[in-house]
């Protein structure tokens, strides 16, 4: 993987949102955009010069695999967005939906590679793939699926429990559909893919259990995650790890260390200078402010979001590990709210650090007594 | 004290099938369904939201007790029916137009259900019309609704809206709740309660139809 250009980025002090949503919802038709390859390509150059960043951060749309590995069972587009499995899989679906080599993509796919080529075109931005993650994936293909990991996790358990069975079942069928979805996007020119994984967290991996013993978060979630990190690899493709989620140290070492991405992202909940000394120096820190909030003026003024972003930068400065400001996920388009979520974005990307803030000093002076 | 220990037991570890077990065991001894659901079943959920709340049980926890205290249900629904019995509070609930998260919605239902309410589940992706005609026909305590999204969140506004059209906002309280979703969201589209997490939906609930 190529670090430098990321660690690189870092150090330059490079400030991005994942904002492609936001840009896409400029179009005088975002929908028609979304689905055609050549206007969303030039949808993700626009939001990659707007913030002044090499990085062609794709649009964070994680429906696309689940509607092309349903495809192979025969499930409509219309339909999949809704659509769950209610019993174990007998061996023909399976079969069918682990096919690798099945290759029909959806028209939301077609035109997420189609933008990866426009990008691949362009000599200043880096083409950048995107895929929801086997465990994620998995989870919106059952009904309850916190229920079926919970009762794998539990000692004593029948292990061929029906919603085990279906939930592991699905599972290899995301990593299957996950698989296609990044080697596709390869094969358009992309050179680094960013899986998510929002359910790689404790709303669906108690700690509890994970304390008493349970490998459940090993088997859902890092083994499909390693076997992916080792594909990307064997293409000369980086690795970029989101997943903005609840998660306690154990989670974030595990992806840290032993995904050992380019970039980890993680959500508001962590406090990425404490984190620091669970990622490797190699790995980048991206985030982590609280966009999701950015939708309300009274739950989140701009002068907070310029205060968290002053301190964010100071303590991670002062930590002294690399890292990427930005948002904590993707920053949605809410109509009601457009103005208020754009003018905090740009407050992350353009506010200054304040180093005469006596908070801001106090900080330095600590990390550095 | 529970009444019956072993169900108690069964629902704050979330073994569904000692709890259905012991449900049956508890029927055939005589004891009544609201006699179960009030002195172990009621019990046993609000430990379970404490300890949810002290950070010792986590959202699989709470699903896992949902998912025991369903099983005794299972075998009580008939008898309360049969007995002309009602459980307590009506509670509506459902995740709002556009929509299709129902996790954090289903738990909530659960516990609520665990608490002695009486829950209709809407399911997601829930019109505002069809909130309205629910309450309509129901005649709820509490709406509840929820959402995950920031751009499903004004369907919560409309929702409200469509209630005060029908004439129907004054008959009932409504709760909101879902990760994006902010107690000044609440206040500004004039919800009558938020939940920031399952457990304190469901204390806001309580004090909702305690003021009701």
């Amino acid at each position: 993987m190529n670090r430098h250009f990321y660690l690189d980025l870092a150090a330059r002090g490079v400030r991005m949102p994942i904002g492609a949503d936001l840009v896409l919802h400029e179009e005088p038709d975002p929908e028609a955009a979304r689905r055609d390859g050549r206007s969303l390509g030039c949808v993700i150059e626009r939001a990659a010069h707007r913030w002044n960043t090499p990085l062609a951060m794709p649009l964070m749309d994680l429906r696309l695999e689940k509607t092309d590995l349903l495809a192979l069972a025969s499930i409509p587009e219309h339909e999949a967005e809704a659509y769950q499995f209610s019993a174990p899989l007998d061996d023909r679906a399976m079969e069918a939906l682990c096919d690798l080599s099945a290759s029909s993509f959806c028209a939301g796919s077609v035109a997420r590679d189609q933008a990866i080529s426009h990008i691949a075109s362009l000599p200043d931005l880096l083409p950048v793939g995107m895929v929801i993650g086997p465990f994620s994936l998995a989870t919106r293909l059952v009904r309850d699926p916190i229920t079926a990991v919970a009762l794998a996790g539990m000692a004593g358990d029948e292990p061929q429990s029906p919603e085990i069975q279906l939930m592991l079942q699905c599972l290899r069928a995301s990593e299957a559909a996950v698989l296609r979805s990044i080697r596709s996007q390869i094969k358009h020119g992309a050179r680094a893919i960013v899986v998510c994984e929002p359910a790689a967290c404790t709303a669906f991996f108690s700690p509890r259990q994970l304390k008493a013993g349970s490998t459940s978060f090993e088997r859902f979630v890092m083994e499909p995650n390693l076997r992916l990190r080792a594909e990307l690899e064997q293409a000369n493709c980086d690795l970029i790890f989101h997943d903005c989620g609840e998660l306690i140290d154990s989670m974030v070492a595990d992806f840290a260390q032993r995904l050992h991405p380019v970039i980890l992202s993680l959500g508001s909940s962590r406090k990425l200078w404490d984190d620091a000394r669970l990622v490797p120096a190699d790995v980048v820190l991206y985030g982590n402010l609280p966009s999701k909030s950015f939708y309300s003026d009274a739950a989140m003024p701009v002068e907070t979001v310029v205060d968290l972003t002053r301190e964010l930068i100071a303590r991670m400065q002062a930590c002294g590990h690399p890292h990427i400001v930005g948002s904590e996920c993707d920053v949605l388009f809410v109509p009601e709210a457009q103005h208020a979520i754009l003018a905090k974005v740009d407050a992350i990307v353009t506010c200054a650090p304040q180093a005469e803030s006596p908070r801001l000093q106090s900080i330095t002076r600590a990390a550095h007594p | 004290m529970a009444v019956s220990t072993e169900l108690y037991e069964a629902i704050l570890t979330g073994d569904a099938r000692k709890a259905h077990a012991a449900t049956q065991a508890a029927i055939d001894a005589g004891i009544g369904p609201m006699e179960l659901i009030s002195a172990s079943m009621v019990p046993a959920m609000n430990e379970v939201g404490r300890l949810y709340e002290a950070e010792d049980y986590f959202v699989p926890e709470l699903l896992l007790s949902g998912r025991a205290m369903k099983s005794a249900m299972e075998l009580l629904r008939p008898l309360i029916a049969a007995a002309g019995l009602r459980l307590g509070n009506r509670i509506i609930i459902g995740t709002v137009k556009g929509d299709l998260h129902d996790i954090g919605k289903n738990i909530v239902a659960s516990m609520l259900e665990g608490s002695g309410f009486e829950v209709i589940d809407l399911g997601a992706d829930v019109a505002p019309e069809k909130f309205v005609a629910a309450v309509e026909e129901r005649e709820p305590h509490v709406v509840c609704m929820s959402s995950l999204l920031t751009v499903t969140m004004p369907a919560m506004r409309t929702t409200i809206q469509a209630l005060e059209s029908a004439g129907l906002r004054h008959k009932v309280k409504v709760l909101i709740g879902g990760a994006p979703v902010t107690q000044q969201y609440a206040d500004e589209i004039g919800a009558d309660g938020y939940g920031d997490n399952a457990s304190l939906a469901v204390s806001a609930v309580k004090n909702l139809c305690a003021v009701a």
